[in-house]
């Protein structure tokens, strides 16, 4: 077991009825970094990211998070021990303002079951959830319902609410899907920013993306693990490159 | 506006209309607003039984409406609440010589119990097949109740479940008296209407609503999903079985449909054509049941008819509800 | 009282054929759900109308077998309508909207047959070629009851063969409405949403013109008819046909075993059945886990 990692994927199998999506695959996330699990259409990368997020456990398998066994433990749990995802078709709370949205994330980690304190005296949470849309880039639109947020908004609320848990690992799912240019290059800015003070691992199929700012690639193809390491390595990998321009490049 | 969070916080500019700024005012002081209402309330309605009715069952669609309109959740067995609230405090004054206001507090508490067991065995059902269970467990308890017939009067229901003369000592009155009977029933409801402002306010409240909202994504933040709809169910009867309690005193009577799942259907029409998940929906719309009941039966035996048809307009074309909808127009 | 194995065994024939007509309903509710992720509230007033047209047809052609083969038809049809024009506008909202739909249904069908037929009950007597009673070797049966476990299996294959065989069964089969897998096959997916309901609604009609030689026909049938649909559904679990068949013949022997031994419990013993599945396996005997949501 390496020392730096944060979290790490054993033996992990994942079988929906007769269909195997994951079939065997170890993988190591290095702790600090940016790590990006990439690979064609049909790869595995939602399946590992749902397990590693806590979405469902394997089939077989162990996933381990900063040495402990984390494997089978309900998905609420999740936020308390520090992970925090965001989801790849966008999962926010749309009849709520987004400032409300980004409160009750906040709220998720102090106080879920007291019925007696009015709402308008909890000042810090209020406080500390404008900090955050202002950081993703919404505080002028705190008031809005998030329903009627723009498409690149509503995914900037996203990465609001899964830091609204402080988490030392962050796991993003296709963060810029169905991105505009522009606000593509607006989100990668902010997850490398985030990079910076946090472990993140990021699940995306736009190779060109993930090249530019991630530490660690990992690789997966039909549901195993294909190759890992550097961006330069991979670039150069003879199995990765069959794999991809099979595929065409994005 | 941005420290009182509401659900409904939006930046419509909704400058200089007096109407929209009435209702906000109205809803920022919803508990005054509700109880100087129901207050002055016998004053509008032809005769007090009605009135009283519309109290008991403003009182059982609003504890309904906490699972139901605040965190989407469709329950089709809240009458076990209201009728086990009926029969633990008709049992508890006919059977045992227990006074009222022991029995009442005996009704709220036995609701509870319920609703703590039926939540359990329930809860783990997801979306609307948790409306078929909890339908099929509460007529259970219909089932059950009417079996223990010593106990319960079986199809007859309970009588003689009378206070008669209350003496608080202060001030004494009879509840044969009409008036007398009303706003004796007010104060517990306008007690519970305070609690239920308060638990909606409070961050339980919120995680209601962002559970109605997005339930996966409040699991993902870090909320115990599954605890907090039991909790949540669990509250919902205690305010269900005072509103029970409070119908076995005022008929003097527990009838055996008090658990029948019918009386279920009625909480969940009350919400649904008051307003889901607005403050004083439920109560509009058990004003609104009630007095069309009152009305079209003196004019035919087909109430159910009218109420289907009502019912099915409402569904499919005014989902928001009476009052859902005038907040809606208001605040465009 | 003396329990034999003859006794036991005639109940559990009597529990066979009161599953029957469980089965035919509890089929009949998880094809509507298992498509259209609809649970039909208006279930037992579909059961009731079977039954009630069931009355007029018979008084029209004085044909049992006839009866019995339009009830399906003409239930269905109406079933059709309420899916084309009262159920469909909802599917894009909440999930809870078509149920609560269903369930303002009921009320409407019940009380217009009320309106029509009255509230005493209206009787239905066996046809002449299924009454009496065979005998099975240790007692003898009502042949109508095995008549009814006969159509049953008759009717439950027949199901089976078309949603295993056909293309439309493997619109079934697959499950949600989800019209990308059925644009692919080539399929409209409304068609079979209209199919499906008018399938379900019509068995549940069956179910009640079947029943009406034994239980009364009276407005009010479908009232515990549909908690008894629920109850098979849940512990058959919801959107499985085989679950339907197997949780409806275990309820209806429960039921039956049980008010021979202790007739007091009988109403209650589907319930305990229903509450121990809760208990150790929510989704229901064939269910899957956390399909519905």
């Amino acid at each position: 077991m390496q020392t730096n990692e944060i979290m790490r994927a054993e033996n992990v199998t994942m079988r929906f009825g007769g269909f195997t999506a994951l079939n065997d695959v170890s993988v190591s996330f290095p702790v600090g970094q940016l790590t990006a699990i990439i690979g064609p259409n049909g790869a595995g990368k939602s399946t590992l990211f749902n397990v590693l997020s806590g979405a469902f456990p394997p089939s077989e398998g162990r996933i381990i998070f900063e040495g402990t066994d984390i494997t089978g433990t309900p998905q609420h749990a999740f936020a308390h021990k520090g992970i925090a995802k965001s989801f790849q078709i966008t999962n926010v709370f749309p009849e709520l303002s987004a400032l409300e949205n980004v409160r009750i994330a906040i709220q998720a980690m102090e106080s879920q079951f007291d019925i007696w304190t009015p709402r308008n005296k909890l000042k810090e949470m209020v406080e500390r959830a404008n900090e955050l849309l202002e950081l993703v880039g919404l505080n002028k639109h705190r008031e809005r319902l998030a329903s009627n947020l723009a498409h690149g908004e509503q995914r900037a609320l996203e990465i609001a609410l899964a830091l609204a848990c402080n988490p030392r690992l962050l796991l993003l799912d296709e963060p810029t899907a169905g991105m505009s240019p522009e606000e593509t290059v607006v989100m990668m800015d902010l997850i490398t920013h985030l990079a910076s003070e946090r472990t993140v691992i990021l699940v995306e199929h736009k190779m060109k993306l993930v090249m530019g700012i991630s530490n660690h690639l990992i690789v997966l193809h039909h549901g195993e693990f294909l190759a890992e390491g550097t961006p330069d390595e991979i670039r150069t990998n003879d199995e990765v490159r069959r794999v991809y321009l099979g595929q065409g490049d994005h | 506006m941005s420290d009182i969070p509401m659900s409904n916080g939006d930046d419509t500019q909704v400058s200089g209309r007096k109407l929209a700024g009435l209702a906000k005012s109205v809803a920022r002081h919803r508990v005054v607003a509700v109880l100087a209402f129901l207050f002055v309330f016998p004053l509008i309605i032809p005769y007090e039984a009605l009135a009283v009715n519309i109290l008991i069952f403003g009182l059982f669609a609003m504890g309904f409406n906490m699972v139901f309109g605040y965190m989407g959740v469709l329950s089709f067995g809240h009458a076990a609440f209201f009728g086990i609230g009926s029969y633990a405090t008709g049992i508890a004054m006919v059977h045992f010589g227990i006074p009222w206001l022991p029995a009442i507090i005996i009704g709220v508490v036995a609701a509870g119990v319920i609703a703590m067991i039926m939540g359990g065995m329930a809860i783990r059902s997801r979306g609307i097949y948790f409306a078929m269970v909890t339908l099929a467990l509460a007529q259970c308890v219909y089932y059950l109740v009417y079996q223990m017939s010593d106990w319960s009067g079986g199809e007859d229901g309970l009588t003689g479940v009378g206070a008669g003369d209350i003496n608080l000592g202060f001030v004494q009155f009879s509840l044969f008296d009409p008036t007398a009977k009303y706003y004796f029933m007010f104060v517990f409801v306008a007690i519970a209407i305070f609690f239920f402002s308060r638990i909606l306010n409070s961050p339980f409240g919120a995680v209601l609503e962002a559970i109605r909202e997005n339930e996966n994504r409040a699991q993902a933040c870090g909320y115990n999903v599954l605890l907090t709809k039991w909790y949540a169910f669990v509250i919902s009867g205690l305010f269900c079985g005072l509103a029970g309690a409070l119908n076995a005193l005022h008929l003097s009577v527990v009838p055996i449909e008090s658990l029948h799942y019918h009386l279920s259907g009625q909480a969940v029409m009350m919400s649904l054509l008051g307003g889901m998940g607005t403050f004083f929906g439920p109560f509009v719309g058990a004003m609104a049941f009630l007095l069309l009941e009152d009305i079209i039966t003196t004019m035919t035996t087909h109430w159910p008819l009218f109420l289907g048809i009502i019912f099915i307009i409402f569904v499919l074309f005014f989902p928001k509800g009476i009052w859902g909808s005038v907040l809606h127009w208001v605040k465009r | 009282m003396n329990i034999t194995i003859e006794l036991l065994a005639l109940q559990v024939f009597t529990g066979l054929a009161l599953g029957s007509v469980f089965v035919l309903l509890g089929i009949g509710l998880s094809l509507i759900f298992g498509l259209l992720t609809v649970v039909n509230f208006a279930h037992g007033a579909f059961y009731m109308l079977g039954a009630y047209v069931g009355v007029f047809l018979i008084g029209l052609t004085g044909n049992f077998w006839l009866t019995l083969a339009l009830v399906p038809v003409v239930v269905g049809s109406i079933g059709l309508g309420v899916e084309r024009f009262l159920v469909r506008p909802l599917y894009g909202r909440g999930i809870d909207y078509p149920l609560l739909l269903t369930f303002g249904l009921g009320l409407v069908i019940v009380e217009v047959v009320r309106i029509i037929y009255g509230l005493d009950g209206v009787p239905f007597s066996t046809p002449k070629e299924l009454s009496g009673a065979t005998d099975l070797g240790f007692g003898y049966f009502p042949t109508y009851r095995l008549f009814i476990i006969g159509i049953t299996a008759v009717i439950v294959t027949g199901l089976w063969l078309f949603i295993e065989k056909t293309s439309f069964g493997l619109v079934i089969r697959s499950g949600a409405r989800d019209p990308e897998i059925v644009r692919v096959l080539g399929i409209d997916i409304s068609r079979v949403w209209l199919i499906v309901f008018a399938l379900g609604t019509g068995v549940a009609g069956l179910a009640g013109v079947l029943s009406a030689p034994m239980r009364s026909v009276i407005p009010d049938m479908g009232t515990t008819v549909l908690v008894e649909a629920f109850v098979v559904t849940v512990v058959g679990g919801m959107g499985s046909l085989i679950g339907a068949v197997v949780a409806g013949l275990l309820v209806g022997m429960v039921v039956a075993v049980t008010s021979l031994v202790a007739p007091e419990l009988a109403d209650l013993s589907m319930f305990v059945l229903m509450a121990l599945v809760l208990l150790v396996r929510p989704q229901g005997l064939f269910g899957k886990k956390g399909l519905m949501g």
